[in-house]
């Protein structure tokens, strides 16, 4: 296509679209007036006047709703933090003996892998959360000398008390996502040119040295996108925390929209928490791609 | 006698010897493991046959058809059996070739066809959506959003490529929206916002809008896998075209696009069984599928309490069918491997 | 008799003194093979390209059959030459989708609008010239290179062109496959086929060729026929170059 075609095409492509989100806003205008809701974000600092059972800052229901929606943000990155970490300790462990010489492994990690990823995460939580916790016989399933305590209210570890609806999130969110971490190891392991493997084997360095030190860092460039994707998917996991009970960020927008009404403005702002929360993912991962590719030089 | 028996004994000890201690601790531990592996799924089986599996078996109709009439229910029925043949045929089928070839019509043409026999009309009694229900519901939902989403994908990802600097930052605009946004809110916006911007007067069912939500997103998905396959594609493949004459369009529809969905076939096939996956999430908008229907006969107070036996029957059920869907793709993968060896 | 080709004054520049085609100026008869020459990076492969509107140029015009392109790269023009120009690649570029057949006739079916029956009959035709009939409903993975780069050849032939381009045809194949593709172009020179062939192959240069173009660095160093150019090049550097591939 020529230059002034393209520029022409673009301008009417231009009106048409403007024309069909003009029909679109005038159709949201027309209905919104008719409910008598309108778009505005004032209602932001009126007081909630709803209970939140976990807030890792100060909050009672007399404060504002933009409060509440941060103490969820918060609650959010808490568990998307938490499941994070242990998805990768666990996945890492699958993916290894996933690839390695261990038969007996090898077949146990691949029925692990298949299970959880050919099965709803929903399910899952609610696995975790109604058969996991709330249906611990005598109320209490494990307590050593009141250091670890696992009740049907949450888990408690060294004082530190964490409530059954977290619990159930992360375990099945890091249980979830780590049967997905463990093919992105188990790719990234494989990407290494069988060559390597042959040359380490040929020097007389020893399988686990020759794993460690040799096949690994190679690997760890092709670990990163698949990785980044992963925690991408983990956060927006992180949303099911409705089915269990725990409110993070989703939860509380469900509530406020059911108190108010007011679905825009919280599709607005969810959309928001999520650009920031998937912004920072991807920085961190950057950073630490960064760090790979410079220790390599 | 005496002799030999002492013989055997001494040789089956050292035998129990070597195998315990003397290939390296490996051994002992794939030992350990093996007799808890054994004891832990003997203790399953055990509990399987234990178990009431009442709240499962005198409700099987229930987790099909939802709350279907029952004598129209012949109808989603004969729907699974048309969707299992061609399934089969996909797998086991012979290889003619024009039934190869019209293989992909059949599929496209299951999805009318369903929602032909479940909504009714035309000689069949009409059933409305909200009766719709439990494993049909769910393979519905799926079966039309993949249909929506696949040409919609493909759009984007072209778009996204395209040298018009408008269509292609829109593209990507919605594309990188879409990806940001959790599955659960694109549902649940969807049932709250669709409705505002229709004009008055205007509705569309929650089904419907269920399956616009799910192909709005899905699409952004599958436009990415499809992205990753046209640039995966050898610059010299366009030129050739260029050099017969094509143009841009031929270009498009007989050389890349081919190219790019078989590439981009193991990573689609994920998007999809993940959309059959999260189909699930409809139940927490108060959809009456599959997890949904399981929801309501386990607020029933003949069945409550009875979490595990009904997550695990579900639990089975999609694994099922997503593991279907994995092997139909591995299929279709290996059939063009070995034929076109890309 | 009028050329079916001329070049004006071609220039192409990459940056600033480099130059992957410096005023480059040649004509080419009907029925005429033109083989091209030089070391890599000489230049040839982009000015073979340029022809098929694959690079674009900076000053000069191109007139190929009657249709002029400047530098402005009339997309429309382009297109008009494609069809009648055709063209070999190095890696033969089929496409791997399609089964042999399909590659042959998309062409025809696609561009010049030909009914599928027609297409596919010449196709076959064309392939029998070959000798690989027996393949038209494989995929070309599953044919050797030789066998690929004549599928490439009669691809380019299906659309009847009336100038072919061989771009390093035979520098991708096994040493022994290198014969069979040489022999094919052979026969449609002397079916008096206009050709313009960049190659490595003296021998080839030398029994079917017309004239010899020796290029370097973007520039034309000598057109002369192959009697003279190998036994007798005028230019020191064509000498050394010879001295180097013999």
């Amino acid at each position: 296509m020529s230059k002034n075609k393209k520029i022409f095409f673009q301008i009417v492509l231009m009106f048409a679209l403007l024309g069909f989100t003009g029909i679109l806003i005038n159709n949201l205008i027309i209905n919104l007036t008719r409910t008598d809701i309108g778009f505005k974000f004032n209602w932001l600092i009126k007081p909630a006047s709803f209970s939140l059972a976990e807030h890792s800052l100060p909050y009672s229901p007399s404060d504002s709703y933009a409060w509440a929606l941060f103490i969820g943000w918060i609650n959010s990155l808490k568990v998307i933090i938490s499941s994070l970490i242990l998805a990768t300790c666990i996945g890492t462990l699958i993916g290894f003996l996933r690839v390695g010489k261990n038969s007996f492994f090898r077949i146990t990690t691949a029925g692990f892998i298949t299970i959880v990823r050919q099965t709803p995460l929903l399910i899952q939580l609610m696995c975790w959360y109604f058969v996991g916790f709330l249906s611990i016989r005598n109320n209490t399933f494990l307590n050593i000398r009141n250091i670890l305590n696992i009740s049907n209210k949450g888990i408690e570890f060294f004082g530190l008390y964490l409530s059954s609806e977290f619990s159930a999130l992360l375990l099945g969110l890091s249980i979830f996502s780590s049967a997905f971490i463990a093919e992105v190891i188990r790719g990234g392991i494989q990407s290494v040119p069988l060559g390597q493997w042959e040359a380490y084997r040929s020097l007389g360095i020893s399988e686990k040295q020759g794993f460690f030190k040799i096949i690994i860092p190679q690997a760890l460039p092709a670990f990163i996108p698949g990785l980044t994707s992963q925690y991408l998917n983990l956060a927006k996991n992180s949303t099911l925390a409705i089915a269990v009970g725990y409110s993070d960020i989703y939860a509380i927008n469900d509530t406020i929209i059911n108190q108010t009404g007011r679905a825009i403005e919280c599709f607005i702002i969810l959309l928001f928490s999520f650009l920031i929360l998937n912004l920072l993912i991807t920085k961190v991962m950057g950073i630490i791609d960064k760090s790979i590719m410079r220790s390599r030089i | 006698m005496n002799n030999l028996n002492s013989n055997l004994n001494t040789n089956l000890f050292k035998k129990l010897k070597r195998f315990l201690l003397s290939k390296s601790k490996y051994n002992f531990l794939n030992f350990i493991c093996f007799v808890i592996s054994i004891s832990l799924t003997f203790n399953f089986l055990t509990w399987i046959f234990k178990s009431n599996w009442k709240v499962v078996t005198s409700n099987l109709n229930l987790y099909a058809f939802g709350s279907f009439p029952i004598n129209e229910q012949w109808r989603p029925l004969f729907w699974f059996f048309i969707l299992l043949s061609i399934t089969l045929i996909t797998i086991y089928g012979p290889k003619w070739n024009w039934l190869r070839k019209n293989l992909l019509f059949g599929w496209i043409g299951t999805v009318p066809l369903g929602i032909y026999l479940l909504n009714g009309g035309f000689g069949l009694d009409t059933v409305m959506t909200r009766n719709w229900g439990g494993l049909t519901l769910t393979i519905l939902i799926t079966s039309c959003s993949i249909l929506f989403s696949l040409p919609i994908g493909i759009l984007l990802a072209l778009c996204r490529r395209s040298s018009i600097f408008l269509i292609q930052k829109l593209s990507s605009f919605y594309i990188d929206v879409m990806r940001a946004v959790p599955l659960i809110a694109v549902l649940f916006f969807g049932q709250l916002l669709i409705p505002l911007f229709l004009p008055v007067g205007i509705e569309i069912d929650r089904v419907w809008r269920a399956i616009i939500a799910f192909t709005l997103f899905v699409s952004a998905y599958i436009a990415e896998d499809i992205r990753g396959g046209l640039q995966s594609i050898p610059k010299n493949q366009i030129e050739a075209a260029k050099s017969l004459g094509l143009n841009k369009f031929q270009i498009n529809i007989f050389i890349l696009i081919p190219q790019a969905l078989r590439v981009a076939l193991p990573a689609i096939t994920n998007q999809l069984i993940g959309l059959f996956q999260n189909t699930s999430l409809m139940s927490i908008l108060g959809l009456m599928e599959l997890l949904g229907v399981s929801r309501s006969i386990l607020a029933n107070p003949e069945f409550i309490g009875q979490y595990i036996e009904v997550y695990i029957w579900l639990a089975s059920v999609y694994w099922l069918f997503c593991t279907t869907m994995a092997l139909v793709s591995k299929k279709l993968e290996q059939k063009m491997t070995i034929n076109k060896g890309f | 008799m009028k050329p079916i080709l001329i070049a004006k004054n071609l220039t192409k520049s990459y940056a600033k003194g480099i130059f992957a085609l410096n005023n480059v100026s040649f004509e080419l008869d009907q029925g005429k093979v033109l083989v091209v020459m030089g070391p890599s990076g000489s230049g040839k492969s982009t000015l073979i390209r340029t022809i098929n509107g694959l690079e674009t140029f900076d000053k000069g015009e191109l007139n190929i059959l009657g249709i002029k392109i400047g530098s402005d790269n009339d997309e429309r023009k382009i297109q008009k030459i494609r069809r009648r120009v055709g063209m070999v690649f190095q890696q033969f570029n089929l496409f791997p989708h399609l089964t042999i057949l399909e590659n042959i006739t998309l062409a025809p079916i696609q561009v010049q609008k030909r009914q599928q029956k027609e297409a596919e009959e010449y196709g076959m035709y064309l392939l029998s010239q070959m000798g690989i009939e027996s393949h038209s409903k494989k995929y070309p993975s599953q044919l050797s290179g030789g066998e690929q780069q004549r599928v490439a050849i009669a691809r380019s032939l299906a659309l009847k062109p009336e100038l072919l381009l061989f771009d390093e045809p035979t520098s991708a194949l096994d040493p022994e496959r290198i014969n069979e593709v040489l022999d094919e172009m052979r026969r449609l020179a002397d079916q008096g086929m206009t050709m313009i062939v960049v190659t490595h192959e003296i021998k080839f240069a030398k029994e079917v060729s017309d004239q010899v173009l020796f290029i370097d660095s973007g520039k034309i160093i000598e057109i002369s026929s192959p009697d003279v150019f190998f036994s007798n090049a005028s230019h020191e550097r064509s000498r050394k170059f010879l001295n180097q591939i013999n």
